[in-house]
């Protein structure tokens, strides 16, 4: 039931009013007189109907309004002061209005005029309730009701005196509490603390004048005068109702006043403490928004400035005890790190929580150099207990940072010192990316330039297998037909890892294979290789290899080392590691690398196993970080030398994987393996 | 994450550069950190004590590459020492010892310094 009132006043507000106002209006026209009791009584149905329906139109209207308080006062203000000037001119032109016709025009200017103050009554009156329930913690609505009910009793109380003119106690009765209640509501005004410091100077005068103002309107209303006489012989409610809101409007603006008054000596911390939340807010957008450390670190300190009222603001970040000043706002960087090296001496200083440090105290020698302040706020940027940097607000003022100012900074330097930490995190991660494409870049280098299939032939089995590492190691082999008996082949690693060493692979197997078709001579090969790489391989570079050259028309093998891990050799059932001298490519580029370096010649006898690898298979690691060494290595060759030679690096691999099963590969693994068939 | 430390200190003339756990892509700018230290301050004479160094990847020992040309141009040098065996044998598969010296206890690297 009260839901569809609700809806019906709601909902259909503007439309109730409507028809409501044109039944009074054509009622009042029918009958200008209401010289019968019922007469009167309908009409002031009709009239309290207006109100209501008005009253919960405008309601609607206003609530969207509340954001600007002062423009609901100022409207409310124009409408009493319409009123001042409707009764004034009226008691002017139409005097005291007791020689009164009641023509057609007459009644039809009243019932208008009548209209007009409802409509501006009815503003006002909700433009108080608006401020009323402004800012309200708690649900004040039961004190407001209760006002409105005896509102509208003192509106009906009029029909009394309509049967007897003694009966006016009851009206008085309930004008009475009304008003008591008005003086109760009025001190809800909790909205004039949260204005700022102008706007409550404007409010000031504004309540004066309107308090005034809507006292001269109860005054005048109440007199006797036309209006007085018109609005009465309209309606006795309607007069009530507009003497009531004056009232109400006197002294609402009265407190308002005096509010504003005991509000103005606190305006000025309120206004900071206003600042100081926005500030705040501003941040935590930021934090969402700003992902460049830079212009994140300009923005804290730029804010840092309006939160604590300090005249300049730095940032500086702290990483492994090195101090980096990172932004300032109002100081010149020179300053800023002359002051911050100032206060944290050799950079061992730390301030666990905020710091009041005074100019005079650290800068005792070097004044009147550059920018001077009087006191410098420090506080810690701490993510998870860590300091990551300091904020510091300078102030150039008499007035020490107080309590409040403190605590803000503080609150503020936790914020930065997350958004900042944010920013960090995100750059990292866009690094982390960029590494990982450039990874891509040198995964794909290595699988180009890889062979893609093994040399075959009836006296010689090959097989090669290739397992890059997760950062790309700088693996490589290759194979080389030389002529129609021999084979040339290269396993080399370069040092280093990812896009760098990608590169280098793909130099040395340009150098490779160019030199391959020239000299058939391995050790002769890899001293050229060596003089090659002295113009493109850095210091700290190396590349480590072996090339042999084998005959398949006598099985005679020629290999040299250059500081690459030895040659297994398999024969019957004894194995061999073939290490022979030679330091690795780009170590040495004196005569010392030729002079150490040896070839070996081998017989290859049938059935012989001949092994490459890279250092990726001995060295590499398991969770307690031990190597797989050697001995397994040779173990693992033993068991299955009569196996197929892709069946003995599915054997290495697997005891490979058993072994580092909780630790990622490190490093590309490389394996290439020979077999000797000579009777076939 | 496999640990690594590094501790410089001099003995008369000669620094000595304490290198302890594993030395490897991640860790070497530690290393560099403190040869390019030993620039600064032209100390030329180095002897690394690799006593308590666990393992080393190629770019360990592309750290000692990068610098002992430098050394040896000032009349210095990078002289190894206390190594222990697995990290003796990277160093010899590639041919370190043909290019730098060795020894067993720091002091014998010390006393080639001064002799």
């Amino acid at each position: 039931m009260r839901r569809q009132i609700n809806s019906l006043t709601k909902s259909r507000g503007l439309e109730n009013a409507i028809l409501v106002s044109i039944i009074l209006f054509l009622f009042n026209l029918i009958f200008p007189l209401h010289e019968s009791a019922i007469l009167s009584i309908i009409n002031e149905v009709f009239v309290f109907l207006t109100f209501f329906f008005l009253y919960s139109y405008i309601h609607l209207f206003l609530s969207s309004k509340v954001d600007s308080p002062l423009t609901l006062v100022l409207n409310a203000g124009i409408l009493a002061a319409l009123i001042f000037f409707i009764v004034s001119i009226a008691n002017v032109i139409l005097g005291s209005g007791d020689n009164r016709s009641i023509g057609f025009f007459d009644s039809l200017f009243s019932v208008l005029m009548v209209f007009v103050f409802i409509g501006a009554i009815v503003y006002i009156f909700s433009t108080f309730r608006e401020l009323f329930f402004l800012r309200q913690k708690k649900d004040p609505s039961t004190y407001f009701n209760t006002m409105l009910i005896f509102f509208a009793l003192s509106f009906f109380s009029n029909i009394f005196l309509l049967f007897d003119s003694t009966l006016d106690y009851p009206r008085d009765a309930f004008y009475v509490v009304t008003i008591v209640l008005i003086c109760l509501n009025s001190v809800r005004v909790s909205w004039i603390a949260f204005l700022p410091k102008k706007q409550k100077y404007y409010l000031l005068v504004i309540a004066v004048v309107l308090s005034i103002l809507f006292g001269f309107d109860f005054a005048l209303i109440g007199g006797n005068n036309i209006i007085r006489k018109m609005l009465y012989a309209f309606s006795p409610g309607v007069h009530t109702m507009i003497h009531l809101v004056m009232i109400y409007g006197c002294i609402y603006f009265a407190i308002i006043f005096f509010t504003t008054l005991f509000h103005l000596p606190t305006a000025e911390a309120f206004d900071r403490k206003a600042a100081e939340v926005s500030s705040l807010m501003d941040l935590t957008k930021l934090i969402t928004q700003v992902f460049d450390f830079k212009e994140l670190g300009e923005t804290i300190t730029t804010l840092t400035t309006r939160v604590c009222n300090s005249d300049s603001a730095w940032l500086i970040t702290k990483k492994d005890n090195n101090i980096e000043l990172s932004s300032v706002h109002n100081i010149g960087f020179v300053d800023a790190d002359r002051i911050t090296k100032s206060i944290f001496g050799s950079g061992d200083t730390d301030f666990e929580s905020i710091e009041i440090v005074q100019y005079d105290s650290i800068n005792s020698n070097t004044k009147h150099i550059g920018q001077s302040f009087r006191s410098i706020a420090v506080a810690p940027l701490k993510v998870h207990g860590k300091i990551n940097g300091y904020l510091f607000a300078a102030r150039n003022r008499e007035n020490n940072f107080d309590q409040d100012e403190k605590k803000s900074v503080e609150a503020y330097a936790d914020y930065a010192a997350v958004a900042l930490e944010n920013a960090k995190l995100i750059e990292e991660s866009i690094e982390k990316e960029r590494l990982e494409k450039e990874l891509d870049v040198a995964r794909d280098i290595q699988n180009k330039i890889l062979p893609n299939k093994v040399p075959v032939s009836k006296q010689l089995q090959v097989s090669a297998l290739f397992v890059p590492a997760f950062e790309v190691g700088g693996d490589y082999y290759d194979f080389f037909e030389l002529d129609n008996d021999r084979l040339g082949f290269v396993v080399a690693d370069v040092s280093g890892k990812g896009i760098s060493a990608a590169f280098i692979m793909a130099e040395v197997k340009g150098i490779f294979e160019s030199l391959s078709k020239i000299i058939y001579k391995p050790r002769e090969l890899l001293i050229q290789v060596n003089d090659i790489l002295k113009s493109s391989l850095d210091k700290k570079n190396f590349v480590t290899a072996i090339y042999g050259i084998i005959d398949r028309k006598n099985g005679i093998l020629n290999i040299s080392r250059a500081g690459h891990t030895p040659v297994i050799l398999c024969r019957g059932d004894k194995i061999e590691h073939m290490q022979p001298p030679g330091i690795g490519l780009g170590l040495d580029y004196t005569s010392g690398f030729s002079s150490s370096l040896k070839e070996l010649e081998i017989k290859l006898k049938n059935n012989d196993i001949v092994i490459c690898y890279s250092d990726g298979i001995p060295e590499a690691k398991n969770h307690l970080e031990e190597d797989f060494g050697y001995t397994k290595l040779d173990d693992i060759i033993m068991a299955n030398r009569e196996k197929e030679l892709d069946l003995i690096s599915n054997a290495i691999m697997k005891e490979l994987s058993l072994f580092s099963k909780n630790h990622s590969q490190h490093d590309d693994i490389t394996l290439v393996i020979f077999k000797w068939k000579q009777n076939t | 994450m496999a640990e690594f430390n590094v501790n410089l200190r001099g003995v008369g003339p000669v620094s000595v550069i304490d290198v302890k756990g594993y030395l490897d892509a991640h860790t070497a700018p530690e290393l560099e950190n403190v040869f390019n230290k030993l620039l600064d301050q032209r100390q030329y004479k180095v002897v690394v004590n690799f006593d308590e160094l666990k393992y080393i990847s190629s770019a360990g020992l592309g750290v000692f590459m990068a610098y002992v040309e430098t050394m040896r141009e000032n009349q210095g040098d990078i002289k190894f020492s206390n190594m222990k065996e697995n990290v003796y044998n990277i160093f010899d598969l590639l041919g370190f010892p043909i290019l730098y010296e060795f020894f067993k206890e720091e002091t014998e690297a010390l006393q080639k310094f001064s002799s």
